[in-house]
């Protein structure tokens, strides 16, 4: 993105969006909110519906429309490796979908409660979930896959599956190649925007590296060689040999004492996965705040705000979904924020 | 010229049983789009066919994998009465396609394992072809001796970097890296202790072993000729598969078909979603039509429908202008025009439709940059003769050559050659400031109208303050118009006028105020929004008039290509003189032709459309018989 006028017309669009991201505050007043005034304050309530579980649907989806709209607006003055690079990032949801595909398949769900646990995307993003949701197993959905441009992600995933039908080397390849396909397209970016943006896809890369190879290693008991295969490449504090001296002690407790100076709560990680990855996605939103703000990288800002912007909306669904179901407060405030939780 | 102004919203009141003959006749006439929001809720609660709806996607979930296995199924018959598909049909057709699915699925798992054992065989041949010039007993390593563990196998080739890295990491190294493509064949080495990490490793990277027959060293050729074998007894499975495929379908091919035909009758009644509510046995249907069909409708239904319905009509209120569908033209002379205006936006329902406008311009300004009656003749005979391939782009062609003889005439130029036909009007290169100042001119009017209809596109829509003081609005063309008047006068050796700098400051100052009190950001965005919006309406007029100054800088370019041209040949002797005319005019009318319709274009889009044309309305979409959109 070189002209002026771009640059100001992102900037400009960002400075009006950042208004809808809500602070901690402003979710705690709609946590402490009856279901009737947070229906009005999220507009939930001019959503119909035969009942609430649909009118839950129509919610997501509205709420997803909305992020898409956002993007599609911040893609207008985008062209080439910058606009590519977007159009990726917003086909992460296609990749949970496919994820979700997968794993109804293997637990045999009826199609109607998978279907139920997909986002739905525009077009330009969109699968036929109908075809996908339309077969016998997960073999057969990878090679209905395989058929449209998720083709080379379906390849990978088909022979692996095949190899060892086990769900979760499947949940690492797709991630592998959809991150793998992410930092491919950063560096096909120039100048400052390659760096700047290289430095938040390493951040999330980080945080999904040191999360999910914890879990692999000390939970599922995976070898350390296997572990490493299965990490993202891109990472901007842990890269393998990093991973490796982390990963090659015994217990997780001592795996945290090797963590890296870059990565971030070094010294004072939780002990608990859930919470690590709490403290990694906190980060990561203060990280990807100032980004917003302060980058020198119009597109770096840009994706700042999706990834916070995303996470607001998912906030936003969490608490209306729980007040719609009468959930215990505790039980909002631990999925909200567990590190808080755990302080208190 | 007002798109869609003629389209009404009907509600079709009528019996439930009646609901799918009505849904099949209206998809029939392809004029009618339903309307899926929920205004008769409250009075038909129920949305009907949800079970049908889902059977039916289950039904097509069988046919579409069936397709996948037996290619293209027998098509349906166009002529045909189309039969409705009763529940009951629908029932026994879901069954049977799930049967007939029960009976392919293993050909397609078959075929998809053949697919495999072809692919390791062609490993195995290109493996050994590899290996067959290296001095190493390849049967004895495979596995490993004593404390070296070998491995010889393929895996993707995106993950060889990978897998480089972390057998490194676990005292294991590859040695050899052949092939090419998607799978590379390689060569691993590393110690017994750590073997049984390295197999968790391979098998996360997707590796292939490949086992080496203990024919390879000692007799070759036996081991080609098994190969060979080998492969002639997959190619004789494969053609049983679909041998036993094409059987199948002969048995079954015409019950396929009338399965297919049933479906896709039932499709319309599927597609009306929430557009159609009942309550008992009571059903309405509601959505949009344009006026000028209502009459076919209504006669359509009264002689399809056996019990009695209320078909009632009304203009679309002020409060869904923006949910209206709006027709889009695609007959005619036009249609290219339109394609091209829809390439940019649909219109917005009551909107000003820019294709006329878009197609006289677009013919004007091309022959204007391109004048010439011979290239333009040209061009019209290869619209008319590529006429098969072009459909309905020999318009465009038809109308732009046109356009090019016209001008061509005006410039008095005939294949570049300027002194076979007296100029009507000028010949570009004897005056080039005028041309220019022509140009100038044009590009003035454009804007202005193109503002024109802005104003009242916005206003029609209820955008007053977007008419007013938005690009293109009213202050906007007045501030533009009072520039304009004080540059004028400062070109002709004057003056800038008082009364043009009093505009100017005036209009500026409200623009300004605007600007700053229809933001609601923090102070600093808000005065970098109030300078960005305002440096881009007075910047966007000023680029927007010098960008049609390209008009006249393309007609001179066209007599100076011509010159180039006709210098050249003169260089050559007689045979050389007229290959370097032909092949010379030839580059000229395929290259500037092509470059000055992207420019026509260009100016279409950007200093037309983007000036008046809002472009995000709702094309009509009707309903239709078959398959034509997804659930």
């Amino acid at each position: 993105m070189r002209r002026f006028t771009d640059q100001a017309y992102v900037r400009t669009r960002l400075a009006i969006m950042g208004t809808k991201l809500l602070s901690r505050e402003e979710f705690a007043k709609l946590v402490a909110m009856s279901l009737d005034e947070l229906s009005a304050a999220s507009r939930f309530d001019t959503i119909s519906g035969e009942s609430n579980a649909a009118r839950l649907i129509t919610f997501e989806r509205t709420l997803m429309q909305t992020w898409l709209d956002e993007l599609s607006a911040l893609l207008r003055p985008l062209k080439g490796s910058a606009r590519r690079l977007l159009t990726h990032w917003a086909s992460r949801y296609e990749v949970l979908n496919i994820k979700a595909l997968v794993r109804g398949k293997i637990g045999q769900l009826p199609n109607e409660e998978i279907e139920k646990t997909l986002f739905r995307l525009p077009g330009f993003l969109s699968l036929n979930h109908d075809q996908l949701l339309n077969t016998d197993n997960v073999v057969e959905l990878l090679r209905q896959l395989q058929k449209t441009p998720y083709q080379r992600l379906a390849t990978q995933a088909l022979r692996r599956y095949e190899e060892r039908p086990d769900p979760f080397l499947l949940d690492a390849t797709l991630d592998q190649q959809f991150y793998g396909e992410l930092i491919d397209r950063a560096h096909h970016l120039s100048g400052t925007d390659r760096a700047e943006i290289l430095a938040l896809i390493g951040r999330i890369v980080d945080g999904h590296n040191l999360v999910w190879s914890l879990r692999y290693r000390y939970n599922y008991g995976l070898q350390a060689s296997e572990v490493l295969y299965l990490a993202i490449d891109g990472g901007r504090a842990l890269d393998r040999s990093r991973l490796q001296e982390m990963l090659h002690a015994d217990t997780l407790a001592e795996a945290l004492g090797h963590l890296p100076d870059g990565v971030p709560g070094h010294g004072e990680m939780p002990r608990q996965i859930p919470l690590i990855e709490a403290t990694m996605r906190n980060e990561l939103f203060a990280y990807a705040t100032r980004a917003m703000r302060h980058s020198p990288s119009a597109l770096t800002s840009v994706l700042s705000y999706l990834v916070l912007r995303y996470s607001g909306i998912n906030q936003l669904y969490t608490i209306v979904h729980a007040r719609v179901y009468g959930l215990s407060d505790e039980l909002l405030h631990e999925a909200l924020d567990p590190l808080h939780e755990e302080a208190a | 010229m007002r798109a869609g102004i003629d389209m009404r919203h009907i509600t079709l009141t009528l019996m439930r049983d009646d609901l799918p003959r009505a849904s099949l006749v209206l998809a029939e006439l392809e004029a009618f789009a339903p309307d899926e929001r929920p205004l008769l809720e409250s009075e038909l609660p129920e949305i009907p066919g949800t079970a049908f709806r889902a059977r039916m996607r289950r039904a097509w979930g069988h046919l579409d994998r069936l397709a996948s296995v037996l290619g293209e199924l027998p098509d349906t018959a166009p002529d045909k009465p189309r039969a409705l598909l009763s529940r009951e049909q629908l029932i026994e057709i879901d069954r049977w396609l799930a049967e007939a699915w029960q009976h392919c699925s293993p050909c397609e798992d078959g075929l998809h394992r053949l697919e495999d054992e072809f692919r390791d065989l062609r490993h195995l041949e290109q493996s050994l072809n590899d290996f067959a010039d290296l001095d190493v007993d390849l049967s004895r390593l495979q596995g490993g001796k004593g404390l070296l563990d070998i491995r010889i196998g393929s895996i993707p080739a995106d993950n060889l970097d990978r897998l480089s890295e972390v057998l490194a990491l676990s005292q294991h190294l590859i040695l050899n890296v052949s092939g090419e493509g998607e799978a590379l064949r390689i060569v691993i080495a590393g110690t017994q202790q750590t073997a049984e990490i390295l197999d968790r490793v391979l098998l996360a990277a997707a590796y292939q072993a490949l086992t080496i027959p203990e024919s390879f060293d000692d007799n070759p050729d036996a081991l080609r000729a098994e190969l060979q074998t080998r492969r002639s007894d997959l190619e004789q499975q494969c053609a049983q598969w679909r041998s036993r495929m094409a059987g199948w379908l002969k048995l079954n091919g015409e019950q396929l078909r009338q399965a297919k035909q049933l479906l896709e009758a039932a499709e319309p009644y599927v597609h009306l979603h929430g557009a159609a509510r009942s309550r008992g046995s009571l059903a309405a249907l509601q959505g949009w039509i344009p006026g000028s069909r209502l009459d076919a409708v209504e006669s359509a239904l009264q002689k399809n429908l056996s019990q009695p319905f209320l078909l009632q009509s009304r203009s679309p209120r002020s409060d869904e202008m923006h949910l209206v569908p709006v027709p889009v033209k695609t007959r005619g002379i036009l249609k290219p025009f339109s394609l091209l205006v829809q390439q940019y936006g649909v219109p917005r329902f009551g909107e000003f439709d820019p294709t006329i406008l878009f197609a006289v311009t677009f013919a004007g300004m091309f022959g204007m940059m391109f004048g010439d009656v011979g290239h333009g003749a040209v061009i019209v005979i290869t619209g008319i003769l590529l006429r098969r391939r072009l459909h309905s782009f020999t318009y465009l062609f038809a109308l732009a050559g046109a356009s090019a003889m016209l001008f061509g005439w005006l410039y008095g130029s005939v294949f570049g050659v300027e002194h076979w036909l007296h100029p009507l009007w000028i010949a570009p290169m004897s005056d080039p400031i005028y041309m220019l100042t022509v140009a100038l001119g044009w590009g003035v009017a454009f804007l202005t109208l193109g503002s024109a209809i802005a104003i009242v596109n916005r206003l029609l829509s209820g955008d007053q303050a977007g008419a007013f003081f938005g690009p293109g609005g009213v202050l906007p063309l007045i501030l533009y118009f009072a520039l304009l008047g004080g540059l004028v006068n400062l070109a002709q050796g004057n003056d800038f006028p008082i009364v043009a700098t009093a505009v100017i400051a005036i209009t500026l100052t409200i623009l300004i105020a605007h600007q700053w009190h229809s933001s609601d950001a923090p102070y600093g965005e808000r005065i970098m929004i109030t300078i960005i919006e305002t440096y881009e309406i007075i910047n966007g007029y000023a680029t927007s008039s010098l960008s049609f100054l390209r008009v006249a800088a393309f007609s001179l370019n066209h007599v100076a290509l011509s010159l180039a041209v006709f210098t050249l040949a003169d260089t050559m002797d007689t045979v050389g003189h007229w290959i370097v005319i032909v092949l010379g005019n030839l580059f000229v009318i395929v290259l500037e032709g092509f470059i000055v319709a992207i420019q026509t274009l260009r100016l279409e889009y950007y200093e037309g459309f983007s000036r008046y044309f809002y472009g995000d309305g709702k094309p009509f979409k009707p309903l239709r018989v078959g398959r034509t959109q997804t659930y």
